[in-house]
This record gives structure tokens, C-alpha cells and sequence, in this order.
């Protein structure tokens, strides 16, 4: 992602509404932008989910494919998570190989669900030792409006939870549900004007500093955090955004099991 | 075009795989404003297509080597997401992709008035969400909405459309299965108001007469497509 000049003006005047407690948008600090999840969007995909939160809109697809399973661990199939960001999503993304960011963003996502243990991997063997599954979850940006983080987490699990192994066009067994037991859940904040906000937009990113992102499993366990960007923050801060994090996580988990019972 | 295997893309009553008779398109439906931080987009959903095109500039052409000084350059890209289709495609370019992406530039730059904008770029960005059968065409239709409601003058829209021949019977809008198994594939790119091509490709077998029959089904579904194109554009479902 080319990297804007961020305008002294745009942080000043962060700076002068994070003094009154304000935000550009009117949002309160803890207050997430509206948030709708559509799910089994893509026929092409066995599993998938549109997520929009405000301006910012993404996609989750999950494929299938048959895999040898790693030498040391010869009983267990495989989860696989990237993440895109093409230029389609808005005019400071790039065309060319991954950039660091959308990296930064796929490995995030992946080490949150991947560690929440959600995903049986040994549920996934065919043949030890020979045949495997290998899930692929692909996180697609449409319209970059900050907090991709989020959107793609959310996008992520909906789309694994809602995904069918597609045995019957690989000949291996009959379709089945993929089997995802946990819902682990993310929540970002970003540091603007100095103190935490929770889901940033895109002027909120620009001109702010440093961003946490925590990733809690059903039952408030930690699976995965990250600090990312300059800037430095301290024990309480965290634990205010921790105690957030917890109320949030669970909100959004009711959304994505309200929308599965939908089904 | 194989021509192989024996699936039956069309019975004896005329009638194809997807209910159409031999004349007919497939459901077609636009709307605009689908990439909220683009200047313009649209999204196409066009029988199981789904194709989203996003619009950003004019703005300054870098590399400056890429720059023309008495017109604007379209930047365009044409992708298909991972997700796409039945066999996960892995990210990043291919020669088809790179071909099309061209093939679509040159479509457009017939149409966008590029002198009004020397020394700048227009960026085209064609993302295929899920993919039916003929998503170069859908990328361009869509792109060319786009350009319409992100302000930028044009000539004419281009209106893509690709008819074929499965089982020696030339058909209108290929579907999938027409074609994977059938005999023929001519994707063109017309302008609705004056009749003219901006894009045409071809491949496969044609008779002198079925190649004629092809074109005027062509002709037929790009003025379907346009009315579409029109009303989206005018407000929508209002």
C-alpha cells in the first residue's frame, strides 16, 4: 500500500475532538460502525460470507483441495488463510506481488482462527499419511474503509462455519458440514488523537498511530493479539481495550450464530 | 472449443440446460455504487456471474513513462478471486489475465474521451466474484457503467456480449457448459447507439451463415443489456 502524506491538519483536528471525547463521524469511542453479514454468497465457493461495516466491504470464500499430509503429522489435513487486497479496494492499494500490510493482515486472521482450535485438522485425514483436506479461506477487499482487520475476521470464521466439504466432486465420501466448534471473534483499536478508539475508519487510520488487535474465543480465552504500527502504549490502556474487547467479541459471536440458525 | 464429451447442451425441443430457448439471455442485473470509497463502480451479476468494477481518477499518471501528453491512459486490470470458480485459482497474474485486462483497455479507450484528461490515468479495476462463462464480457459491460457513474465522458457505453454454437446450433450467451463443450465462441463488444464494434474475438468453427446468425444474436442481446446498463444508472430499482 502506498503510504499517504498525512496532513498535520487531518491529526490536529483528530486531536482537538479526541479532547472533547468526540469522534469525526459522531460515533462514541467504544462504538462500532453498523455492521451486516450476509453468508453463502458465492456460489462458486463451499463456503462463504459478505461482510460491510460502514464503507468498508469484503469477502470470504472457502475451497477445497486434496493434499499429502506434512510428514510429521501424517493424520491431519490442513488450513490454509490469505488474504487480498487489490487495488480495487480503494485508490492507495497497489497492483503487484502481496504488500507487507495485506500480509500482515492474512497472517493475523489466520493465527487467530487457526489457534482457537476451531478447526479438527485430524477430522480433516482421508488416508494417513496420503490423502488430506486442505481448507483454503480467501479474504477478498472490495471497498477499503479502514478496520479490514475485523471485517476479514468476521468474514473468515462466517465463511468456514457455513462451508460443506465437498466430497462428493472429489470422490472421497459424501458432502458433509466442515465442523467449525468454536467462534473465535476479533476486535481492533487504534490509537487517535491519543487515547483508543474501537473499528477505526480509513481517516481515523490515517491519521492516528498504533493499533491493537485481539482475537477471543468463546469462552473470553485469548487466541491471538497484535500491536502493529509506531507508537507505544501502556498496561491500563490495554486493559481498558482488553475489557472492551470481551463485551464486543461477544455481540458480534450472537450475530454470526443468529445468521447460521438463519440458514 | 473441444466439442468433446457428449453432454447434451440442448434438447430436441430447443430447449438448453438453463431453460433458455436458443435466442434468449441470461437474467441480467446492475447496480452502481457497490465500491462506496471508488469514484465510480457496478456490480453485474449476470446468470451465476458476479463481477465488480470500481473506477478511480482521473488522477496523476506515475510512472511518469506511462504519461501521453495529449490524453489520459486507462490503467485496467481484470482479475478473477480465488473463489471464483469450481478449482480455487491461485492469486496473482496469468497470461489470460494480462490478455483480457488489454483487450478491455483498448475496448474503452475507444470510447473515453481520453483527450480531456492529457498526462493523467483512469484506473479500471474488474474483480470476478464468481465466474459463469463469459466474464471478459461481463467485465467489460461493467466497467463501462463504471466510467458512466463515476462522471466520465464517453462516447457510448460498451455493451459485451459472447454467442457461440453448441451441437451445430448457434445459441445466444453462452453458458457454461456451452462453453466448455460447444463449438464456437464469439465475444464481441458493441456500442448499442451506432451499431459499431470496439472489441470482437473469436474462436472455434463458424459456417459464413452461422457466423452472421452469431453476430445478429449479438446485436439483439447487446440492446436487452444496454436497457439494463441505462437503468441502473438512472437510479435503479426506484
Amino acid at each position: 500500500m502506498a503510504i499517504p502524506l498525512v496532513p498535520k491538519l487531518l491529526r490536529a483536528h483528530l486531536a482537538e475532538l479526541a479532547a472533547e471525547d468526540q469522534r469525526h463521524d459522531g460515533r462514541g469511542r467504544f462504538a462500532g460502525r453498523d455492521v451486516e453479514l450476509e453468508l453463502d454468497c458465492l456460489p462458486r465457493a463451499e463456503g462463504s460470507a459478505r461482510v460491510r461495516m460502514g464503507d468498508t466491504i469484503v469477502f470470504a470464500g472457502v475451497k477445497f483441495q486434496i493434499m499429502t499430509p506434512y510428514p510429521d503429522r501424517p493424520n491431519q489435513g490442513g488450513l490454509m488463510c490469505s488474504a487480498e487486497v487489490r487495488p480495487v479496494a480503494g485508490r492507495n492499494w497497489e497492483p503487484g506481488p502481496p504488500s507487507p500490510e495485506s500480509i500482515e493482515l492474512g497472517r493475523v486472521v489466520d493465527r487467530g482462527i487457526r489457534e482457537s482450535g476451531c478447526i479438527n485438522t485430524e477430522d480433516l485425514c482421508l488416508i494417513p499419511g496420503e490423502k488430506a483436506w486442505q481448507v483454503i479461506l480467501d479474504l477478498f477487499a472490495v471497498s477499503d474503509d479502514g478496520n479490514l482487520f475485523d471485517a476479514f475476521a468476521l468474514a473468515g470464521i462466517a465463511a468456514l462455519k457455513s462451508a460443506t466439504v465437498p466430497g462428493e466432486r472429489f470422490g472421497v465420501g459424501e458432502d458433509r458440514p466442515l465442523g467449525v466448534a468454536k467462534t473465535p471473534v476479533m476486535c481492533s483499536y487504534h490509537k487517535v488523537g491519543g487515547r483508543f478508539v474501537y473499528d477505526a475508519d480509513k481517516r481515523e487510520e490515517l491519521g492516528g498511530d498504533e493499533r491493537i488487535h485481539i482475537t477471543l474465543g468463546d469462552d473470553d480465552h485469548v487466541h491471538s493479539l497484535q500491536k502493529g504500527l509506531k507508537g507505544i502504549f501502556t498496561a491500563a490502556e490495554f486493559a481498558e481495550i482488553m475489557d472492551e474487547a470481551r463485551s464486543r467479541c461477544a455481540e458480534l459471536r450472537d450475530l454470526i450464530d443468529e445468521k447460521l440458525e438463519g440458514e | 472449443m473441444g466439442g468433446y464429451g457428449d453432454v447434451q447442451c440442448i434438447d430436441e425441443n430447443g430447449i438448453r440446460l438453463d431453460g433458455r430457448t436458443k435466442d434468449e439471455v441470461r437474467p441480467v442485473h446492475i447496480e452502481t455504487g457497490v465500491v462506496p470509497v471508488a469514484d465510480g463502480s457496478a456490480r453485474m451479476t449476470w446468470g451465476l456471474n458476479d463481477v465488480i468494477a470500481a473506477v478511480y481518477g482521473p488522477m496523476e499518471a506515475h510512472p511518469r513513462k506511462i504519461q501521453r501528453q495529449d490524453r489520459a491512459v486507462l490503467d485496467v486490470r481484470y482479475n478473477m478471486a480465488p473463489f471464483s470458480t469450481t478449482d480455487r485459482i491461485r492469486p496473482g497474474f496469468n497470461r489470460r489475465s494480462r490478455e483480457i485486462s488489454k483487450v478491455t483497455a483498448e475496448a474503452l479507450e475507444s470510447v473515453v474521451l481520453t483527450e480531456l484528461y492529457p498526462r493523467s490515468k483512469i484506473r479500471v479495476e474488474i474483480e470476478i466474484i464468481c465466474a459463469e462463462a463469459g466474464t471478459r464480457c461481463a467485465g467489460i459491460t461493467a466497467a463501462s457503467v463504471a466510467l458512466a457513474h463515476a462522471g466520465i465522458p464517453m462516447t457510448d457505453m460498451v455493451v459485451s456480449v459472447a454467442s457461440g454454437k453448441v451441437h451445430d446450433i448457434v445459441v445466444c450467451d453462452l453458458n457454461k457448459e456451452e462453453d466448455n463443450y460447444g463449438e464456437a465462441d464469439l465475444p464481441m463488444g458493441i456500442l448499442p447507439n451506432s451499431g459499431e464494434i470496439v472489441f470482437l474475438q473469436m474462436d472455434g468453427d463458424l459456417s459464413p451463415d452461422q457466423f452472421q446468425e452469431a453476430w445478429d444474436y449479438n446485436m439483439e442481446a447487446a440492446n436487452v443489456i444496454h436497457a439494463e446498463m441505462v437503468r441502473a444508472l438512472k437510479g435503479g430499482d426506484e
